[in-house]
């Protein structure tokens, strides 16, 4: 049974749809980055997966238990970061964990689960007063009271400071291995491409892409990029590459360098009709695309 | 349960608020000082009975006000704050948080008033007064149905509207309608109707049975009826305690439960 189920699912608000007919499975055990520019529908899907908002058109489901129908089941066993939440007033750290607890039905002791997401010492302070990062990790703590099957969470770092975040992806990491399915959305590609095993790209409320980091590679054309240091540019180089079979795009960057994108077999082939034009190849290295150029090219972010 | 969990939170809260203590105690206060001067002001004989139909009046101003103050922010400070949507991801119903959140702040509000009509018969028996026990639990019963009511109402507006102001505004247009407006109509509609030569003196029985739906009327029906036993109802059935008895009960589900029914329906954003 997959963890979270989206079929043909789709928000409209008033005249916008938010999210067009996104399809696709989640599986219990692994670590799911749900990725796209702000305003893609990231946080709509998860608000349709809590129950905040449902569905114009198709279903999600978690763990077998649909979201709408029977939203209490669906949340019965998972941890939950949302984005847009605010503490309670009057209420304390410990008692927001509390609360969690008696929700859940669980038996964590609230001081250890302060402890790990690094609140322990604010414990008995309201937690009204906590600053953006510690409620962060607050309502992370809460999501990890009752040893969750699949904790969701809504941009996770925001208000994190570089430790905070570091610990975030330390937790994550550790619930992933103990068992729990991740599934979190961000903009930050760096955290997606250090834990995530697939990841999802939402554009304009379509999925454009589900696959492993490195299948994302593959599926751009290998996803290589040569960069070539020569001695000095010679006329009709750029045309000469770009002529070459399996090369995508080449451009000079800088006074003696060239950029080129292209599939793995061409490298040798660019090389060689460099030297047939007489340029003489001071240096070349090969980079693997990385996420960023990947989620640029899915979700035409530069355009 | 979870509905459990949300009341036993809300609880904590809401006596944690200054304003909902000020509004629990000025409710007490006013019930056990009425018991206090009701023997000195009163008629005689001085019964726990008739002091029903003493303090009736005032708790149809009173509890309208307390009730809302206390009900109208319960879903709605936390729907505009955002912390409703820590408690609607945790496995809580939106029917464990509405009913949760009825039970405590009904809860708070019976409480006090039983605790204090408990002290006030005391103060009324003792030392002149005469005990009439099953009238007098009736006064309180139905007084605390009423007191749920108004809190039902409160609670009500703050699921159906997105800001706290909205609420609150809504709220006491409820209040004003009914403690205020609805008298200077009845007495308009009598006027009118009276000089027009269509009416002698009283309102026809249907018209009387609708302008008597307003909550404080049918609260003050059912004390004539059942607590002081001075039947104002000139004959017809529908104008008796008994139906304006099912009418409270409507009053406390009814509004409450439409209004679920629109939360329910929408997207918490």
């Amino acid at each position: 049974m997959a963890a979270i189920d989206a079929s043909a699912v789709s928000k409209r608000y008033r005249t916008e749809l938010a999210l067009d007919r996104v399809d696709f499975t989640v599986e219990q055990g692994e670590t799911f980055g749900f990725l796209g520019p702000n305003g893609a529908g990231k946080s709509t899907f998860i608000n349709m997966l809590l129950d905040f908002a449902k569905p114009t058109a198709g279903s999600v489901r978690i763990f077998g238990h649909d979201c709408q129908a029977a939203g209490v089941a669906a949340r019965g066993r998972i941890g939950v970061l949302p984005e847009g939440y605010s503490v309670y007033e009057r209420l304390t750290g410990r008692q927001h964990i509390e609360y969690a607890i008696h929700s859940k039905e669980a038996d964590d002791d609230p001081v250890e689960i302060l402890d790990r997401v690094g609140i322990r010492d604010d414990a008995d302070r309201l937690a009204s007063d906590y600053s953006k990062g510690m409620a962060q990790r607050l309502v992370l703590g809460m999501a990890l009271v009752g040893e969750p099957d699949l904790l969701i969470l809504d941009e996770p770092s925001t208000g994190l400071d570089p430790n905070g975040a570091a610990r975030m992806r330390e937790i994550l990491r550790e619930e992933n291995e103990r068992g729990a399915t991740v599934f979190f959305s961000s903009h930050i590609l760096e955290q997606v491409e250090a834990v995530c095993d697939r990841v999802g790209i939402l554009r304009d409320g379509e999925l454009v892409a589900v696959d492993t980091i490195d299948g994302l590679r593959d599926s751009l054309g290998g996803g290589t990029k040569l960069v070539i240091t020569v001695a000095e540019f010679v006329e009709g180089m750029l045309e000469a590459v770009s002529a070459v079979d399996g090369v995508e795009t080449a451009v000079t960057a800088g006074d003696r360098s060239i950029e080129v994108t292209c599939v793995d077999d061409a490298k040798m082939d660019i090389l060689v009709e460099l030297n047939a034009l007489g340029v003489d190849v001071v240096n070349f290295r090969t980079d693997e695309a990385s996420l960023e150029d990947m989620f640029i090219e899915y979700t035409g972010a530069r355009r | 349960m979870a509905w459990q969990t949300v009341a036993r939170r809300d609880v904590g809260v809401t006596v944690g608020s200054r304003s909902s203590r000020v509004l629990l105690w000025l409710t007490g206060l006013s019930v056990v000082l009425g018991a206090y001067v009701y023997p000195v002001l009163g008629s005689a004989p001085i019964t726990t009975a008739r002091f029903g139909g003493f303090l009736a009046g005032w708790l149809t101003t009173l509890l309208p006000f307390v009730g809302v103050l206390l009900g109208y922010g319960a879903v709605v400070n936390e729907r505009e704050s955002g912390a409703l949507r820590l408690s609607l991801s945790l496995p809580n119903s939106r029917l464990d948080v509405v009913f949760g959140k009825f039970c405590s702040r009904a809860g708070l509000l019976t409480g006090t008033l039983f605790v204090s009509l408990v002290t006030a018969g005391a103060l009324v028996v003792y030392p002149f007064g005469e005990l009439v026990l099953g009238r007098f639990l009736a006064f309180t019963v139905v007084t605390l149905i009423f007191g749920s009511v108004w809190c039902g109402l409160g609670l009500a507006t703050s699921l159906l509207v997105a800001t706290r102001r909205r609420a609150l505004v809504l709220s006491f247009a409820q209040v004003f309608l009914s403690v205020v407006v609805w008298d200077a109509v009845e007495a308009a509609l009598r006027a009118g109707l009276d000089a027009a030569g269509v009416i002698e003196g009283a309102l026809p029985a249907p018209a009387q049975f609708l302008l008597g739906i307003e909550p404080g009327r049918v609260f003050q029906r059912i004390v004539d009826g059942l607590v002081t036993g001075s039947i104002v109802a000139d004959g017809q059935w529908y104008l008796n305690e008994w139906v304006a008895l099912v009418l409270l009960v409507g009053w406390s589900v009814g509004p409450l439960g439409l209004a679920y029914a629109s939360f329910v329906r929408r997207d918490v954003s």
